[in-house]
C-alpha cells in the first residue's frame, strides 16, 4: 500500500511538472522582466527614453545612454531583479538613461537610419543631458545599436560625447567574417527591395527565424529540452522564462533601414568604406574622439570577432581598448559568466572615465 | 485491403508501424515519377496500429496500477526501435528518394545515436531523461549535418526563391485585401497609418518647438553677463542714494527761500539807509572838487584811449 502511494505521489508529481511544461509550450513563456524602476522622461513617436531611478548616491558625474538595436527589445539588458545589467549599473552610482525604440507600425516604414541617428540619438543625448545636468555622456550600444552609436559618435564628434561602449557591435562585413550570415545576405539569395516591398516593416518572426537558423538544433530543439529537464529536474525556471520570452518578443524591423542595413551594411560593407551618406553627411569612423570600450564574444555567431574589432582600425592614436569575452551573442551580457566578467569590465572602464 | 484491418487480436506496432512508414514513404516518392505502381492505403494501417495502441495502453495502466511498469526491457526496447528506423531508411536511401542526402546523413546519425545510447547500460524510463539524454548523444551530429545543409548553395537557393514567392504571394494578397475593404468603404491598415503619420508630423513639430524652448531656457541663462549682478547691486545703491538727495535738494530749497528773505530784509535796510542818507546835510564843496577834477581827468583819459584806435585803423 504505502509503495503504492509513494508510487502515486510520484505520479502526481510528474504530472504537475509535465502540465507546467504543456503551459509554457502552448502558451508561451511569462515572466515579469524590465524591473528596475524607471520613469520616461521623453518620448518621440514610438521611442522612449527612461531614466533609471537612483538607488544609491550618484559618484559619477558623467550619465550613460543605453542605445539598443531595432530588433528584439532591450528589455534583455534588464532582464530580472539579479540579473540585470541596468540594475548594476544603477546600484554602482550610475545615472542610467535607456532609448527604447518600441514597437514600429505601418506608418514608421519609411523610418532610415538618418532619422534613428541624426534625430532620435542627438534628441536623447540632449534630454539625458539636461535632466543630469551633466556637461559629458557615455553612449552604450549594443549589436545594431553599437552601430549606430558610432556613427553618432563620428557625426558628433565635438557634442558632449565622453566615452563611447561598444558591445558586439558589427562595424566590418566582410563576407569572409559573417559567417553563415555571408550566404543569407547575399544578394544573389536575397533581395531585401522585394521584402520590404511585400512586408513594409519586416516581421520580427521572419527576422528571429532567420536569426535562429543559424543555430537550428539548439534554437528549436536544444531550448525546450533544457526546458523539460530543469522542470523535470525541479530547478529554478525564472531565468530560462525571462530569456524565452525575449527571445519570442521580437519586433518588426522597419522597412527602410532594414533595406539600408542590409544592402548597405551587410551587402556593401559601405561603413568601413566610409561611404554611409546620412543626409548629405558622410560616416567617418576616423573622426570619433571619445574614448572606446569594445567588448566582443569569441562564441558569437552573430557578431564575430573581426566584424567588432575592425572598429580599432578607426581610432589609431586615440584611447581604445578591445576584450573578447568566451560567450555568444546574448550570453555575452546575460550568462551566469556576465556578472562575474562583462560587467565589471565595463564598470571599471567607465568608472575612471566618468568623473 | 490488409488482413490486419479483419483481424481482432492487436498486431504488434513496431510491425505496423514499419508497414505504414514503408507504404507512406513509397508512396510520396513514387508521387514525383508518376509510377503507377500500386500501393496501399497506408491509413487503414494507421488506424489499425491506433487500435493496437489503444489497447498496449489499457494493458499499460492495468500494469500500472497492479504496480509493475511491464516486462519490456527498455534497453531491448530501443534497439528494436533503433533497429526498425535504420532499416527503413536504408531501404529508402537504396530507392534513391534522397534530394538533399538527407537520409543517408541521417541513417549515418542514426547509427552513432544508437551506439552512444546502448552503450550506456542504464536506460531510463523515463522520457523525459531520455529524451535529454538523447538529445545530449544526438545534437552535436545533427547540428553538424543541419548546418551543412543550410550552408550549401543548392539550400539557399530553394529557400530564397520559398521566400520570394511567400513575399510575392503576400504582397498580392495584401494588395487585394486592401482593394477588397476599400470598395467596403472600411478603413484600411494604409489608411489608418496615413492619420498616424500625420500625428507623428505634428508630434515632431512639437517636440521642435519644445527644443527649441529648451535652448532658448538654457542659452538664456548663459547670455547673461557675469558681472550683471555686481551692475544691479550698483544700480540699487544709486537708488537707495536717491531719497537722501531729494532730501538735499529740500534744505537746499529751504536754504534758498532764506536766502530770499535774507536778501529782502537787506533790500529794505539799503533803502533805510538811502533814505537817512537823503536826509543829512551836505557836506563842503572842497572835498568833492578835487573827486570832480579827478573825475574829469579820469573822463579826458578815457576820450583819448577811444580816439587812438580810429587813428589807427
Amino acid at each position: 500500500m504505502s509503495q503504492n502511494k509513494t508510487t502515486q505521489s510520484d505520479n502526481l508529481s510528474a504530472l504537475k511538472r509535465y502540465r507546467t511544461g504543456m503551459q509554457i509550450m502552448l502558451e508561451g513563456a511569462k515572466a515579469d522582466t524590465g524591473q528596475t524602476l524607471k520613469e520616461v522622461i521623453w518620448t518621440k513617436n514610438k521611442a522612449k527614453l527612461y531614466h533609471y531611478e537612483p538607488k544609491v548616491e550618484k559618484r559619477f558625474s558623467v550619465p550613460i545612454l543605453i542605445i539598443y538595436g531595432l530588433i528584439n527589445r532591450p528589455y534583455v539588458l534588464d532582464l530580472m531583479p539579479g540579473n540585470s545589467f541596468v540594475e548594476y549599473l544603477v546600484e554602482h552610482g550610475f545615472d542610467v538613461f535607456m532609448l527604447d525604440w518600441g514597437t514600429p507600425g505601418d506608418e514608421d516604414k519609411k523610418l532610415s537610419f538618418e532619422d534613428y541617428v541624426l534625430d532620435y540619438i542627438p534628441r536623447a543625448v540632449k534630454k539625458a543631458l539636461r535632466a543630469t545636468r551633466a556637461e559629458e555622456i557615455s553612449l552604450l550600444g549594443y549589436c545594431m545599436g553599437g552601430t549606430m552609436a558610432a556613427m553618432y559618435a563620428a557625426l558628433f564628434p565635438d557634442q558632449s560625447l565622453r566615452n563611447l561602449v561598444l558591445l558586439t557591435a558589427p562595424i566590418d562585413f566582410t563576407p569572409a567574417d559573417m559567417g553563415m550570415f555571408r550566404l543569407i545576405t547575399s544578394p544573389k539569395y536575397f533581395d531585401p527591395d522585394h521584402i520590404v516591398e511585400a512586408f513594409g516593416n519586416v516581421p520580427g518572426d521572419l527576422i528571429d527565424t532567420g536569426n535562429r537558423m543559424l543555430k537550428p538544433v539548439t534554437n528549436f530543439v536544444g531550448t525546450y529540452v533544457t526546458m523539460w529537464d530543469r522542470i523535470m529536474q525541479g530547478k529554478s525556471m525564472d531565468t530560462w522564462l525571462a530569456m524565452n520570452k525575449w527571445v519570442n518578443d521580437g519586433v518588426p524591423f522597419v522597412g527602410e533601414a532594414f533595406r539600408q542595413w542590409i544592402r548597405d551594411f551587410y551587402q556593401q560593407n559601405k561603413l568601413v568604406k566610409g561611404e554611409i551618406v546620412l543626409r548629405g553627411r558622410r560616416v567617418d569612423l576616423s573622426n570619433m574622439r571619445c574614448h572606446i570600450l569594445s567588448v566582443a564574444g569569441s562564441k558569437d555567431h552573430i557578431c564575430s570577432l573581426p566584424q567588432a574589432q575592425a572598429i580599432e582600425r578607426f581610432v589609431s592614436g586615440k584611447e581604445i581598448e578591445f576584450h573578447v569575452i568566451d560567450a555568444g551573442h546574448v550570453g555575452l551580457m546575460t550568462g551566469s559568466d556576465a556578472k562575474k566578467d562583462v560587467w565589471p569590465t565595463i564598470f571599471h572602464w567607465l568608472e575612471l572615465r566618468s568623473k | 485491403m490488409p488482413k490486419e484491418g479483419n483481424s481482432r487480436e492487436p498486431a504488434d506496432p513496431m510491425e505496423l508501424w514499419e508497414k505504414w512508414y514503408e507504404t507512406a514513404s513509397r508512396g510520396w516518392s513514387n508521387t514525383p515519377d508518376g509510377s503507377k505502381e500500386t500501393y496501399m492505403d497506408p491509413f487503414i494501417i494507421y488506424r489499425t496500429w491506433m487500435k493496437s495502441v489503444g489497447k498496449a495502453q489499457e494493458l499499460m495502466q492495468e500494469q500500472l496500477t497492479a504496480g509493475s511498469f511491464g516486462s519490456m526491457d527498455p534497453r531491448e526496447a530501443w534497439k528494436r526501435w533503433f533497429e526498425t528506423i535504420t532499416d527503413i531508411l536504408e531501404k529508402s536511401s537504396a530507392r534513391g528518394a534522397d534530394p538533399f542526402g538527407l537520409t543517408a546523413k541521417w541513417l549515418e546519425m542514426m547509427k552513432e545515436a544508437r551506439a552512444r545510447i546502448l552503450a550506456d547500460a542504464n536506460i531510463p524510463a523515463d522520457p523525459f531523461t531520455l529524451m535529454k539524454q538523447w538529445y545530449d548523444a544526438t545534437s552535436e551530429s545533427w547540428a553538424k549535418v543541419i548546418g551543412d545543409i543550410i550552408g550549401t548553395e543548392k539550400f539557399m537557393e530553394s529557400a530564397s526563391q520559398f521566400l520570394e514567392s511567400y513575399a510575392s504571394l503576400y504582397k498580392t494578397f495584401r494588395r487585394a485585401n486592401e482593394e477588397f475593404f476599400s470598395n467596403l468603404q472600411l478603413p484600411t491598415r494604409s489608411d489608418i497609418a496615413r492619420v498616424a503619420e500625420l500625428v507623428i508630423k505634428v508630434e515632431d513639430k512639437v517636440d521642435s518647438i519644445e527644443d527649441t524652448l529648451e535652448d532658448f531656457e538654457d542659452n538664456y541663462a548663459r547670455a547673461i553677463p557675469a558681472n550683471l549682478e555686481e551692475r544691479l547691486e550698483q544700480v540699487e545703491r544709486k537708488l537707495d542714494a536717491l531719497p537722501d538727495t531729494f532730501q538735499n535738494l529740500a534744505t537746499v530749497a529751504g536754504l534758498e527761500k532764506r536766502l530770499d528773505k535774507v536778501e529782502s530784509k537787506l533790500d529794505k535796510l539799503l533803502v533805510a539807509v538811502e533814505k537817512i542818507q537823503a536826509t543829512e546835510p551836505p557836506k563842503s564843496s572842497r572835498s568833492t572838487r578835487p573827486n570832480n577834477s579827478k573825475a574829469q581827468a579820469a573822463r579826458r583819459k578815457s576820450s583819448k584811449v577811444q580816439a587812438l584806435p580810429a587813428e589807427a585803423e
